[in-house]
C-alpha cells in the first residue's frame, strides 16, 4: 500500500510536498541566476532595481571571454570525436574479447570516473610540466581526454552488450566484409550509444574545471578556468550572464538528447 | 561466398592476406592513453611522496601529525558525512514519491533533476555564492519573516559548503534510489498490509529494509565524491575552512611542496578506493559514478 498511490493517505500530501519543496531547491538557483543576468545592480540586488542588457555587452566586449569559449569548444569538439573513435574500439575488444584480464582491464578504464578529479590533475600537471605539455592544447585535449573516456567506453559498450551479435554475423554471412557489416549493421543497431558517449564527453570536457585550472596558463585558459578566476576576485553580474548561456546550452542539449533519442527509437 | 573462419579465443582472420585485429589489440590505443597520462603521473606522484624532500615517511608524518592538517581532515569527513546525511533524508521521500507519482509529474521532475545535474557546477557554485552572501536573497527573506535580526553568516564557512554540496550530491542520490524504489513489487506491501501492517510497520520493517542496498549504495558514492571535492568548497567555505582536496591543490600550486602534495592525494587515495571496494563487495558493481 506504501507503493500505491491512492492508499497512501495523507502520506501522499507528505511526500509531494517534500517533493515539490525539493525541484523548488534544485530549480531556484538557476532561474535566479538568469533572473540577476538582467539586473542592473552590480551588487546583485535581488530583486533588481531595473532590468539591463549591461552584463551581457561586457561580457561580449571582452575578447578573453570569447576567445575562452572558444578555446573551451575546440577542446571539447576534438575530445568528443577522440573519446567516441577510442571508446567504439575499446568497447568491441572488450564486449567480445575473451582474451585473460578483460575484467582488470574494464576496471582500469573506469577508475578515471571514480577517482577524485583533483589527484589526476596535480599528477597530470607534475608530468606535463616535465615533458613541456602544460599550457597547451595537447595537454587539455589529452587530461579530457583521460576524464570523458569511461563514460563513453559505459555509453557504447552498454549498447554493444544489448546488440545480437548473430546479426552481424548474419550480414558476413550473407556476403558482407567483417568490416562492411560493423559499419552497416552494428553501428546503426547501436547508435544511441555512440550518441549518448558523444554528449556526455563534450560535456566533461566542456565544463570541466579542476585539472583545467592546473593545465592553463595566461594565453590559453578554458571558458571554466575564465569564470574560476573571475569568481575569485569578486561576484561581478558579467558571470551571471555567462552562466545563463551556459545555462541555455544545457537546456538546449536536454532538447537534442529528448528529439534524437525520440527519433532513434522510432 | 567468403570463407570466414573466427576462433572462440577471440582470434579472428580475414580469409586472405590482412589479419584482423585482435579483440585485445582494439583496446590497446586507449590502454596506452591510459598508461601513458593516467597510471604512470599518478604513480610517480604518489612516490614523490616518499622521495622528496628527503626519502622516507616525514611527509605522512608531518601530514596526520600536525593539528592543522588534523582540522582540514576533520572538516572534510564533517562535511561530506554531513552532506550524505542530509541527502539521504531529503533524497529518500523524493525518490519515493516519484516511483507512485503518475508519469506525467515524474517526468517533469526528471527534467528538473537533469538540468539541475547538466548544469555547470560553476554557474550553480555561483547562484550559492550569491544567494547565500550577508546581503543575499536567503538572509533578506529570513530577516523578512522576522525570524532573525542580524543576517546569518552562511557563506565562507562550512554551512555554505554543505548546503552548496547537498545541491550538487541530491540528483545523485534521488536517481540510483528510484531505481530500487521503483523495482520493489507492490505486492509486497500489499501483503504487509494484509497482514496486519499499519503504515509505520510497513515503512520500517518492509519499505525501508528493501531500499537500504540502495541507500547504502547511493549514499557511499555521495561521500566519496564530497570527500574529493574541490570546485564547491574552496568557492563557498572561504581559506579558513579548507577541505582535503584544497589541500593537496595548495600544496602543488602555491607551496611548491610535492612531497606534502602526494602524501595527501595518497590519502584521500586510499579512503576512496578502500570505500569503493566496500561497495564493490557488498553491492555490486552497478550504479557507481555517473555524472
Amino acid at each position: 500500500m506504501l507503493l500505491n498511490l491512492n492508499r497512501l493517505g495523507w502520506w501522499k500530501l507528505v511526500l509531494f510536498g517534500i517533493t515539490v519543496l525539493t525541484t523548488a531547491f534544485l530549480l531556484l538557483p538557476i532561474l535566479f541566476i538568469a533572473a540577476l543576468s538582467f539586473g542592473s545592480s552590480q551588487w546583485l540586488i535581488f530583486p533588481p532595481p531595473s532590468w539591463t542588457l549591461r552584463w551581457y555587452q561586457e561580457l561580449f566586449a571582452d575578447p578573453r571571454w570569447l576567445a575562452s569559449a572558444w578555446t573551451s569548444f575546440q577542446i571539447a569538439i576534438i575530445v568528443t570525436v577522440l573519446s567516441v573513435l577510442l571508446g567504439l574500439a575499446t568497447s568491441f575488444g572488450l564486449t567480445r574479447g575473451r582474451f585473460a584480464f578483460r575484467e582488470g582491464l574494464k576496471a582500469l578504464f573506469l577508475t578515471p570516473m571514480i577517482l577524485p578529479v583533483v589527484v589526476l590533475a596535480v599528477a597530470l600537471y607534475a608530468f606535463f610540466l616535465k615533458i613541456g605539455l602544460n599550457g597547451t592544447l595537447t595537454g587539455f585535449v589529452i587530461s579530457h581526454l583521460v576524464l570523458a573516456l569511461p563514460f563513453s567506453i559505459l555509453s557504447i559498450g552498454n549498447a554493444l552488450e544489448g546488440f545480437d551479435k548473430s546479426i552481424e554475423d548474419a550480414a558476413v554471412l550473407c556476403g558482407a566484409s567483417p568490416l562492411e557489416a560493423k559499419v552497416r549493421v552494428t553501428l546503426p543497431a547501436i547508435s544511441h550509444g555512440i550518441f549518448s558517449a558523444a554528449i556526455f564527453s563534450f560535456l566533461t570536457s566542456w565544463d570541466e574545471v579542476v585539472v583545467a585550472i592546473f593545465m592553463s596558463s595566461p594565453t590559453l585558459q578554458t571558458l571554466p578556468v575564465k569564470v574560476w578566476a573571475t569568481l575569485r576576485q569578486d561576484l561581478t553580474p558579467v558571470v551571471a550572464a555567462a552562466s545563463t548561456l551556459l545555462i541555455l546550452l544545457t537546456v538546449l542539449l536536454m532538447v537534442l538528447v529528448a528529439v534524437v533519442r525520440k527519433g532513434l527509437k522510432s | 561466398m567468403v570463407s570466414h573462419t573466427e576462433t572462440d579465443s577471440g582470434r579472428a582472420y580475414a580469409p586472405t592476406r590482412v589479419r584482423r585485429l585482435t579483440d585485445f589489440e582494439l583496446t590497446l590505443p586507449a590502454l596506452v592513453l591510459l598508461v601513458l597520462f593516467f597510471v604512470v603521473p599518478v604513480v610517480i606522484l604518489l612516490m614523490r611522496s616518499v622521495t622528496e624532500p628527503v626519502p622516507g615517511l616525514g611527509n605522512y608524518v608531518e601530514l596526520l601529525g600536525s593539528s592543522t592538517y588534523l582540522r582540514i581532515f576533520t572538516n572534510t569527513f564533517l562535511v561530506s558525512g554531513l552532506v550524505t546525511v542530509v541527502s539521504l533524508l531529503i533524497g529518500f521521500p523524493v525518490a519515493w514519491a516519484l516511483a507512485v507519482m503518475p508519469g506525467r509529474a515524474a517526468s517533469i521532475v526528471f527534467a528538473i533533476l537533469l538540468l539541475s545535474m547538466w548544469t555547470n557546477l560553476l554557474a550553480r557554485t555561483y547562484a550559492w555564492m550569491v544567494l547565500l552572501q550577508r546581503t543575499g536573497v536567503i538572509n533578506k527573506v529570513l530577516i523578512g519573516l522576522g525570524l532573525i535580526d542580524k543576517p546569518l553568516p552562511l557563506v565562507n564557512n562550512l554551512t555554505g559548503v554543505t548546503i552548496g554540496m547537498t545541491y550538487i550530491m541530491l540528483p545523485f542520490i534521488i536517481l540510483p534510489l528510484y531505481g530500487v524504489i521503483k523495482k520493489i513489487d507492490p505486492a509486497i506491501l500489499q501483503a504487509a498490509a494484509l497482514c496486519g501492517a499499519n503504515r509505520w510497520q510497513s515503512l520500517v520493517r518492509v519499505l525501508l529494509p528493501l531500499a537500504v542496498p540502495g541507500m547504502a549504495a547511493g549514499a557511499l558514492m555521495v561521500f566519496v565524491m564530497s570527500l574529493g571535492y574541490f570546485v564547491t568548497p574552496a568557492l563557498l567555505g572561504g581559506t579558513a575552512n579548507m577541505m582535503l582536496a584544497e589541500l593537496i591543490a595548495q600544496f602543488v600550486q602555491s607551496l611548491v611542496n610535492w612531497g606534502m602534495g602526494g602524501a595527501a592525494a595518497l590519502v584521500l587515495l586510499v579512503v576512496t578506493l578502500a570505500l569503493y571496494a566496500v561497495q564493490l563487495r557488498f553491492f555490486g558493481t552497478d550504479r557507481m559514478g555517473g555524472r
